[in-house]
């Protein structure tokens, strides 16, 4: 094999037998890569289970999962962006804006009347308008069209313009990085600071609290009863619309990444991104459209989270939620330069840091300390994937 | 009592590696002389790369000793080796682009003055360095703007610099154009004049057959035999010899017959121009026809190509398949009008080396599979059937192309475009890196696409390939076309006298 001008010194240089032991040694590495967080996580929920038997109980494993649901949404889109060779460091921050923004909108639009009339009144009294003038604006709007005061438009208001709003951002990180040739490390810090900056400033620094007392609520916290399953109180099991929400998307996801042109794409782009090129793939769609995917997952996360809390605070909301989408990711097995990764991975990545979360809780582990853990945690899983890497 | 050009400054004794499932050299025992330059020929996977690693120290033995200069050592490492004398100009030219050539053959040992580079002296060195090797390139100039030929002649200065008395040389010419092989050659035999014992990998015989004293042919981890550059005599037969030896079979003529081309123009380029590159390329591409492009590096036919593909911007021009004309920057809509363009950097721009074989071969006819959803099993049957029919040598087809040889990546990436059945395809260096029996797969693959109406388009650095394998051959320089030369004016001499612009073609 001298006669490989191109030839990195990676692979020993063998003979056609020689091909036998490389892929051997293929298949051994990959073993550990794959199998790799799932036996973490099997042994992580054994020990669990031996401190604290109360973990195996359908309710906790049901809580476990509903609180990765938000971060796992966003961590199949960040699935794509890793695989595709980016990163996105947006969507934390887009999180509680798309949500902020949606409950601004829909008490707006449930508050209209309540909104143009003291809007009126205090002109006609010449005082100070207690709102802005966009917001009069909007009210008035929603008013004359007939949207205004009614808790159903409102909330229908609300969740187009997070899904909205999390495309539209998606979309515009998207032709940052592909036609403004822009690192999507850059390109989406900006995003990061900007999309917390605007939450504040439409929050001015507070929180946004949902004016609908009841529907909005209902997507986030609300479910379907699991049949003949019910907790020590004897109430039924609920099966939460995020739990399912994570659970759609990821088969989805996975489907998506696996079995269509689309995701064969993602891969052909993080493996060589000029290979793909030069195999006419139109590398600057397929990298708008990752972008827009994650966005729009954001989106989907933003509306559970912001319905579940019925409210969205403007600093705290999402903040290093991008952290640890990419920590799930990476201890997925999926690698930070690319072209690799399965989209179950992420999954089984997930459930690592939400059964680590639950078992530190279990065992009345400073919350202070958590952090510590899941950077350990993250490390070893990367440290263990590089060891079963290297040959020889 | 051996004169000093008798003197054995290398030698290994029963030198063994094994990996997993090979062994990739066994048993070798070689001694190298100081002040010669020493060829060592084999094919793909015979150990020489795997012996030269040893001797540099990036592989450890698994048995055997090595003496350098008399002293005995079981084992070393690249650092120890070079200084004990042994250094290697890799392939890739391990350099740093963003760095001065100056801060490049000092990388690692830096001049420095207190704990500061002295960049003064720095500079001042590297061009004595530079000079020793016949180069003047500023030492100041960043790496990133130096030609491959001339970064070739930073590695080779760089490895002097560390006192190398023995330099090891892998398929040097690979990335050179004719006259910088020529000017690298003419360093060669200076480095030998001056006690410097060159170890010299090729597979481009003809070479080996000029430069070398003595030869040693491996095959299948094991020395043939070394011999004496006189016992192979003059001319063809020399070469022939020297094949035979490799492959331990007598060789046949490796370029199969030409047939006729057809009628029917599929290609046709004209006026192409490519901002500084290219200036007003024009030529037509028959059914069946082979159509060589010759010319030196540099000379833009790879830049040409690819702006006929639609992966350059075009300054001008018109590109048609079959009267259908392809518009600029639309590579995919160039694939779908029926144009393949095969890139020289397999690696680069060719293969996603980390993905599968399948996904190789079914990543630009994807569409062909999707239904929206991938049929796993009608991409694997579809590449069983290229792997059967390229004779690809693979255990899964599911493996990553990086676990394949050079010469069945390079087939992998020709079924890539083959799969998606083009009217013409362009073959950029497609034997680049190839051993005999790779290459000789290669061209009879082209035959036989070409005798089944594709139009063909061949550009190579190799003249016999481009003189064996072509209809015709169109002559770059400088980004335009010198000459088309056909039938009896299809000789090396003429080729090279065109390209090198020493004579003046008719239509300049």
């Amino acid at each position: 094999m001298s006669a490989e001008p191109d030839g990195q010194n990676r692979e020993p240089d063998l003979g056609p037998e020689g091909l036998v032991a490389v892929r051997r040694s293929w298949s051994r590495r990959r073993t550990l890569e794959v199998f790799g967080p799932l036996i973490a996580l099997a042994l992580l929920v054994l020990v669990t289970t031996a401190f604290n038997p109360t973990f195996l109980l359908p309710e906790n494993i049901l809580n476990v999962v509903e609180n990765q649901s938000f971060v796992g949404l966003i961590a199949l889109g960040m699935t794509f962006v890793i695989i595709s060779g980016g990163i996105d460091l947006s969507v934390g921050s887009l999180m509680a804006f798309a949500g902020g923004l949606g409950i601004w909108l829909m008490n707006t639009a449930i508050r209209a009347p309540e909104i143009t009339a003291a809007a009126a009144q205090a002109q006609q009294a010449g005082m100070e308008v207690p709102y802005g003038a966009v917001r009069i604006a909007l009210a008035g709007l929603f008013g004359w069209t007939g949207l205004g005061g009614s808790e159903v438009w409102g909330v229908l208001i609300a969740v187009s313009a997070v899904l909205l709003a999390g495309l539209a951002a998606g979309l515009l990180n998207g032709i940052l990085i592909a036609k403004g040739r822009i690192a999507p490390f850059i390109a989406t810090l900006g995003g990061l600071a900007a999309y917390r900056s605007l939450a504040l400033a439409l929050a001015d620094g507070g929180e946004f609290r949902s004016a609908s007392a009841e529907l909005f609520k209902k997507l986030g916290a609300g479910g379907l009863d699991i049949p003949y399953l019910t907790n020590r109180y004897g109430n039924a099991v609920v099966l939460r619309w995020p739990v399912l929400a994570l659970i759609a998307a990821a088969v989805a996801a996975h489907i998506v990444l696996n079995r269509t042109r689309y995701g064969r794409y993602v891969y052909a782009i993080g493996c060589n991104e000029r290979a793909a090129r030069y195999s006419a793939i139109a590398v600057d769609r397929i990298k708008i459209i990752t972008y827009t995917l994650i966005g729009g997952l954001t989106g989907v996360a933003a509306l559970l989270n912001s319905s579940r809390m019925n409210a969205v605070s403007s600093g705290q909301t999402g903040a290093m939620l991008e952290l640890d989408a990419i920590a799930a990711v990476v201890i997925g097995g999926t690698r930070m330069t690319g072209g690799s990764g399965q989209v179950w991975g992420t999954v089984v990545g997930l459930l690592i840091l939400g059964v680590i979360g639950n078992m530190l809780n279990l065992l009345q582990v400073s919350p202070y300390l958590q952090g510590l853990v899941k950077g350990v945690i993250i490390v070893a899983a990367v440290l263990v994937q590089r060891g079963s890497r290297t040959e020889q | 009592m051996p004169t000093a050009q008798q003197q054995t400054i290398l030698a290994v004794e029963n030198l063994t590696k094994d990996f997993p499932a090979v062994r990739a050299v066994d048993g070798v025992s070689l001694g190298f002389r100081r002040g010669e330059v020493h060829g060592i020929v084999g094919e793909n996977g015979a150990g020489k790369s795997t012996l030269m690693k040893i001797i540099s120290g990036v592989y450890r033995p698994s048995a055997g000793r090595l003496t350098y200069g008399g002293r005995a050592v079981t084992a070393t490492d690249p650092a120890h080796a070079l200084r004990l004398g042994v250094a290697m100009v890799h392939q890739e030219l391990n350099l740093v682009d963003t760095l001065s050539v100056a801060d490049n053959v000092f990388l690692g040992r830096e001049m420095t003055t207190f704990c500061f580079i002295n960049r003064k002296e720095s500079i001042h060195e590297a061009r004595r360095h530079l000079a020793r090797v016949g180069s003047a390139i500023d030492p100041a100039r960043e790496m990133g703007s130096l030609s491959i030929a001339q970064r070739q002649m930073v590695e080779i200065a760089k490895a002097l610099s560390c006192n190398a008395s023995v330099l090891i040389m892998d398929e040097p010419t690979a990335v050179l154009a004719r006259p910088e092989a020529e000017r690298l050659f003419e360093l060669i035999g200076r480095l030998r004049s001056q006690g410097v014992t060159v170890l010299y990998i090729s597979h481009i015989l003809p070479e080996v057959l000029r430069i070398c004293d003595r030869i040693t042919v491996m095959r299948d981890g094991k020395v043939v035999t070394t011999l004496e550059r006189a016992k192979f005599g003059d001319g063809p037969s020399a070469e022939a010899r020297l094949a035979s030896l490799m492959v331990g079979r007598p060789m046949a003529d490796h370029f199969p017959d030409r047939a006729a081309p057809q009628d029917a123009t599929v290609l046709t380029v004209e006026g192409l121009s490519v901002q500084g590159r290219v200036r007003n390329v024009s030529f037509e591409v028959r059914a069946g026809e082979v159509l060589g492009f010759a010319g030196l590096v540099g000379a833009g036919r790879t830049e040409m190509a690819e702006a006929v593909a639609g992966l350059r911007p075009r300054a001008a021009g018109r590109v048609t398949i079959e009267g259908a004309e392809l518009r600029p920057d639309q590579p995919a809509q160039a694939v779908r009008r029926g144009l393949a363009y095969l890139s020289e950097d397999r690696r680069g721009r060719g293969l996603l080396m980390g993905r599968s074989v399948v996904e190789n071969v079914t990543i630009v006819s994807l569409k062909r599979y999707a239904k929206p959803f991938i049929s796993r099993r009608a991409e694997l049957a579809a590449t069983r059937a290229h792997v059967e029919r390229l004779s690809i040598k693979l255990a899964r087809a599911t493996d990553p192309v990086d676990t394949l040889s050079g010469g069945n990546q390079q087939k992998v990436a020709v079924a890539k475009w083959l799969e998606v059945e083009p009217r013409a395809l362009i073959l950029d260096e497609p034997t680049r890196g190839l051993d005999i029996a790779a290459k000789e797969e290669i061209y009879g693959l082209i035959r036989q696409v070409a005798g089944r109406g594709m139009a063909c388009v061949l550009i190579s650095s190799e003249l016999n390939e481009l003189l064996g394998m072509c209809h015709r051959i169109v002559v770059m320089r400088a980004g335009r076309i010198v000459k088309v030369l056909e039938g009896d004016e299809m000789t090396e001499e003429n080729v090279m006298l065109h390209a090198a612009g020493v004579k003046a073609g008719a239509d300049e």
